[in-house]
């Protein structure tokens, strides 16, 4: 019983290490509570499905440049 | 006289499993930084196996190792990676002094969780050289060049947006602050940090920057 309170209470002192954050505003921090959910778990169900949307319209927008950059980026390495 | 060496098994043994053990810890942590990064660093920031360190240091040593003959050779493997431990030494001091004032922050926690934070690098530059050769630049205007531009730009969106979710929540465990207050150490960062980088760049050390 007393393993359990002892890993209990150092689980507990886990997820309290830090304090929520505080944005000084109420709305501001149902925004970042309404964010934060999709980043803290599984964020590339929100992330990749984005920058393929971001790619497609930065192509659209400016064409043959992002070819271009993107050759730049192959050489970064 | 009697040089016979003498190999505690025993010890031998207990360090092997040890090291694997650590090796094994590293690709869960890889995997679960990918499904859970929030819980997956907290745990980590309180880590203090420094085997998990050395693989993944023993790994982007590995990837210097593997571009020397793909760039080129301009410079020694050993000298990139002196390079790299200078500059991620230098990051993780920088916002452990900024950070200094808050009690109750750990040095150690910097490191394993920013050392973690350097797995989507590590991933992104890995799969850019392999990329080099399988697929070399320039890209052309063709469908396929056009399909893979896009493809290669979002895949380097995600990795970037990966590690700047990592960036911040190794900030946020290790410096136990608010996001204003990380937003500003970013901010400072950036300043010393950007010219660095074109610093790196000219001497044709990094066109990247590993960080």
């Amino acid at each position: 019983m007393r393993t359990i309170n002892l890993r209990l209470k150092k689980k507990l002192d886990e997820i309290y290490v830090i304090e929520p954050n505080n944005l000084g505003a109420r709305f501001l921090n149902d925004i970042y509570k309404r964010i934060n959910i999709y980043f803290k778990t599984a964020p590339f169900i929100v992330i990749v499905p984005l920058s393929f949307i971001i790619a497609i319209l930065i192509y659209l927008v400016f064409g043959f440049l992002l070819v271009r950059l993107v050759s730049i980026l192959q050489y970064g390495f | 006289m009697d040089f016979r060496i003498t190999i505690n098994r025993k010890k031998l043994a207990q360090t092997t499993t040890d090291f694997l053990t650590s090796f094994l810890t590293v690709i869960r942590n890889y995997f679960l930084l990918i499904i859970f990064p929030y819980k997956t660093v907290r745990k980590i920031s309180f880590s203090d196996d420094r085997n998990q360190l050395l693989i993944i240091f023993g790994l982007i040593f590995l990837y210097f190792k593997f571009i020397y003959y793909l760039r080129g050779k301009p410079y020694p493997a050993t000298l990139l990676f002196f390079i790299f431990i200078i500059n991620f030494t230098v990051t993780i001091s920088f916002f452990y002094w900024l950070s200094k004032s808050s009690n109750k922050i750990l040095f150690s926690s910097f490191v394993f969780t920013f050392s973690y934070s350097l797995l989507p690098t590590l991933t992104w530059f890995f799969a850019s050289s392999l990329l080099y050769i399988l697929l070399p630049p320039p890209r052309t205007i063709s469908l396929l060049g056009r399909g893979f531009s896009i493809f290669f730009f979002a895949f380097s969106l995600s990795l970037l947006a990966w590690k700047l979710i990592l960036v911040y929540l190794s900030l946020r465990f290790s410096t136990r602050l608010g996001i204003y207050r990380i937003i500003y150490m970013i901010f400072l960062y950036m300043l010393w940090f950007i010219p660095c980088t074109v610093f790196l760049y000219h001497f044709k050390l990094f066109r990247v920057p590993f960080i």
